[in-house]
């Protein structure tokens, strides 16, 4: 006879740990289902750790005020990892943006968020910018999230954390989830959250339930040494073809993305598939992602394309160097294309037995998931 | 191994309605800068194209390993200059080649041949065919040099190399450049003009939007950067106020020596008198509208509809 859990926890992100706290907190026996050898091994790790607070998304007002509301309470619960100890600039290009300088400013006002206007020549080369702001914006570091929440799940017997493990099948059986590992174990639960973001389709797939409509990008985030000049700043030139170059947390180094050559390949299939996928030597395939960051087929680095771009904004004072690049599997719902805002989507598939998926491209949002968990 | 070039290369090319000619054109690019370049990028302009080569783009993109290609969709026809500078603003190149035209009369070697003149310390090297031109054109550049400052800098060009510098100087000087060859050549860094063999025929591949929007421009830029209109307007004006004042002296003369019928001096003489006043503040006026055309360089200048990233 198989085990039976209050919860069964897909993936051992900020989601799924967070989630696994919370209601461990609570005296539930919680496990979590991780393939990767270790937590955080994704995207968690692999983004542009900013906590956010509205700035990025000025056309979509909603997740703007929504993210700047997590803001506070986000800082509060976790600041032992967050580097604020940076003067953080947003900027509008002059060609090519969606918004220009005057927008971003009256859309800050709209948001209640600070934003103080610079003088944009200071930072970019002439003519580059037409507007560049001082904002109130961290990086959390998510190395050490994740050794607070080892230590923390630790400490609670009843949350149990087993990595390694494929799911081969999961069955809705009258009033449980009954989920099969690829080694034949079972486990069993009353309540299933699906936290697995890019593989989120995948378990959906397993479940028979709707896709989440998402194309999948793979993303390669570059670790830069910086100069003194730009070590204790973040810059973000936003909205259209851009750049950013900000702290990675508390590393020391910063991270360089950019909107266009972050992204390598795109896919718009329900669930991922990719070129690089068979010559990954692994299991990666449409049904199971491996780890990108540990693939031996990861593409070459887009560092000469996305340097090209910052140093074509950034006056030549602010030097940066290649470190390494991490690289990561990105789902990106298509109905934000257009006003480009980050819902988060929380989708209840059943009650009694109840099954949960959880998709959301912001790490302060993870508050939404409070009211499904009280609930469940 | 050979090595290749370490800095970063842009090509921006024009492309309006020219499904015949972009594949091979676009092919033969991406093949120089990939086999010549660690680094490169190509982004296609399309101006309103209506035909298939978007699609042509897409497919011979599909080749592409280290050059990234994209297309600029403009929002609808702008015309050569406007589009091309939205293609040359896009470019995060060290260097950027522009295109004016998916038509190769050169031998692929020249592409190379104006990078490694650029190296040489030139910002601006252009390559021309050396051919007759056309005689439109012929007529169009003796207008040019005979009323601008820029006596000898313009003539017609296949394609050019711009350094990042001269980019730069150009997008801080200037907030709209209506002309690119004009402004270049201005910009007062080093220019250098190449001229090769022409190889085979050049026809003439203008549709008749393009070639409206050629005439305009044409006429646009003697009236933007030369002083033609402003000396037309002041030699004639000279001219009409000498032949008031003739009229003036005329009608007197005939009032004094015969007796016209009456009230036909005072009308001539106010016609007189007034239409040399009327000259005078025509003068003024066209000096003022060729101050104020410089201001109103100054409005927003294009529109693009969206830029779909083909390659990496």
């Amino acid at each position: 006879m198989c085990k039976r859990y209050d919860r069964i926890i897909i993936g051992a992100g900020l989601y799924g740990l967070y989630s696994a706290l919370y209601c461990g907190s609570r005296g539930e026996s919680v496990l979590v289902l991780e393939c990767d050898s270790s937590p955080f091994g994704r995207a968690t790790y692999v983004n542009q750790a900013r906590v956010h607070q509205g700035y990025h998304y000025p056309r979509s007002i909603s997740t703007a005020v929504k993210s700047a509301g997590y803001f506070e309470r986000f800082y509060k619960d976790f600041h032992f990892c967050i580097n604020r100890e940076f003067e953080k600039v947003y900027a509008t290009s002059a060609c090519y943006s969606w918004s220009n300088g005057g927008q971003f400013k009256k859309f800050c006002e709209a948001a209640g968020i600070p934003c103080e206007e610079l003088r944009a020549e200071k930072f970019f080369k002439d003519g580059m910018c037409d507007g560049a702001f001082l904002t109130r914006e961290y990086t959390y570091d998510a190395m050490i999230l994740r050794d607070y929440y080892l230590d923390k799940t630790a400490q609670l017997k009843n949350i149990t954390i087993k990595y390694g493990i494929e799911i081969a099948t999961i069955e809705n059986v009258q009033d449980a989830y009954l989920v099969r590992d690829t080694e034949g174990v079972e486990y069993r639960t009353g309540f299933l959250l699906n936290a697995a973001y890019a593989g989120a389709n995948q378990i959906l797939d397993l479940l028979g339930y709707e896709k989440f409509r998402i194309k999948y990008e793979l993303c390669e985030i570059i670790l830069c040494d910086v100069n003194d000049v730009l070590k204790n700043y973040g810059f973000t030139v936003m909205d259209g073809p851009f750049f950013s170059i900000m702290p990675f947390g508390k590393t020391g180094v910063h991270s360089l993305t950019s909107v266009t050559f972050t992204p390598h390949t795109t896919c718009y299939d329900d669930l991922p598939s990719f070129a690089c996928q068979k010559d990954s030597r692994s299991d990666c395939t449409p049904g199971h992602l491996g780890n990108c960051n540990q693939c031996p087929a990861k593409p070459v680095s887009a560092f000469p394309y996305m340097a090209n771009l910052a140093r074509k904004y950034l006056r030549d004072e602010y030097v940066f160097h290649y470190k390494e690049s991490l690289y990561s599997m990105k789902p990106i719902l298509m109905s934000s294309e257009i006003d480009d805002s980050r819902p988060t989507v929380i989708r209840t598939y059943s009650t009694n037995p109840t099954c949960v998926s959880v998709l959301s491209g912001k790490i302060n949002t993870v508050y939404d998931l409070d009211e499904v968990l009280n609930n469940g | 191994m050979d090595k290749k070039e370490k800095n970063f290369l842009s090509a921006v090319i024009y492309v309006h309605n020219a499904e015949a000619q972009i594949e091979k054109f676009l092919r033969m690019v991406k093949e120089v800068l990939e086999e010549n370049f660690e680094h490169s990028e190509i982004i296609c302009v399309n101006d309103d194209s209506r035909d298939r080569s978007v699609s042509v783009i897409r497919n011979v993109s599909a080749e592409a390993v280290t050059s990234s290609i994209s297309i600029l969709n403009m929002s609808y026809f702008h015309g050569l200059e406007m589009a091309m500078n939205a293609g040359v603003d896009l470019a995060i190149g060290d260097f950027v080649l522009e295109f004016d035209l998916p038509v190769s009369d050169f031998d692929r070697a020249e592409i190379m041949n104006v990078y490694y003149r650029a190296l040489r310390g030139f910002d601006i090297v252009s390559a021309s065919p050396e051919r007759k031109e056309k005689l439109s054109s012929t007529f169009f550049y003796k207008v040019f040099d005979r009323f601008s400052e820029m006596t000898g800098k313009m003539s017609t060009e296949r394609f050019r190399i711009l350094s990042r510098r001269v980019i730069n100087r150009i997008s801080s000087m200037n907030k709209t450049v209506p002309y690119r060859k004009v402004v270049y050549a201005a910009c007062g860094l080093k220019t250098d003009h190449i001229k090769y063999h022409a190889a085979g025929n050049m026809e003439n591949h203008y549709d008749r939007k393009e070639k409206n929007y050629r005439f305009g421009l044409a006429v646009d830029t003697l009236i933007l950067f030369t002083e033609m209109g402003y000396w037309f307007s002041l030699s004639m004006t000279l001219f009409m106020m000498l032949m008031s004042v003739i009229m003036i002296a005329y009608s007197v003369t005939v009032y004094i020596a015969s007796h016209p019928v009456a009230g036909w001096t005072t009308t001539v003489l106010f016609l007189s008198v007034a239409f040399f006043g009327l000259f005078g503040i025509l003068t003024i006026v066209i000096k003022y509208l060729q101050l104020l055309v410089d201001l109103v360089f100054k409005r927003k200048h294009y529109s693009f509809e969206s830029i779909e990233k083909l390659t990496k």
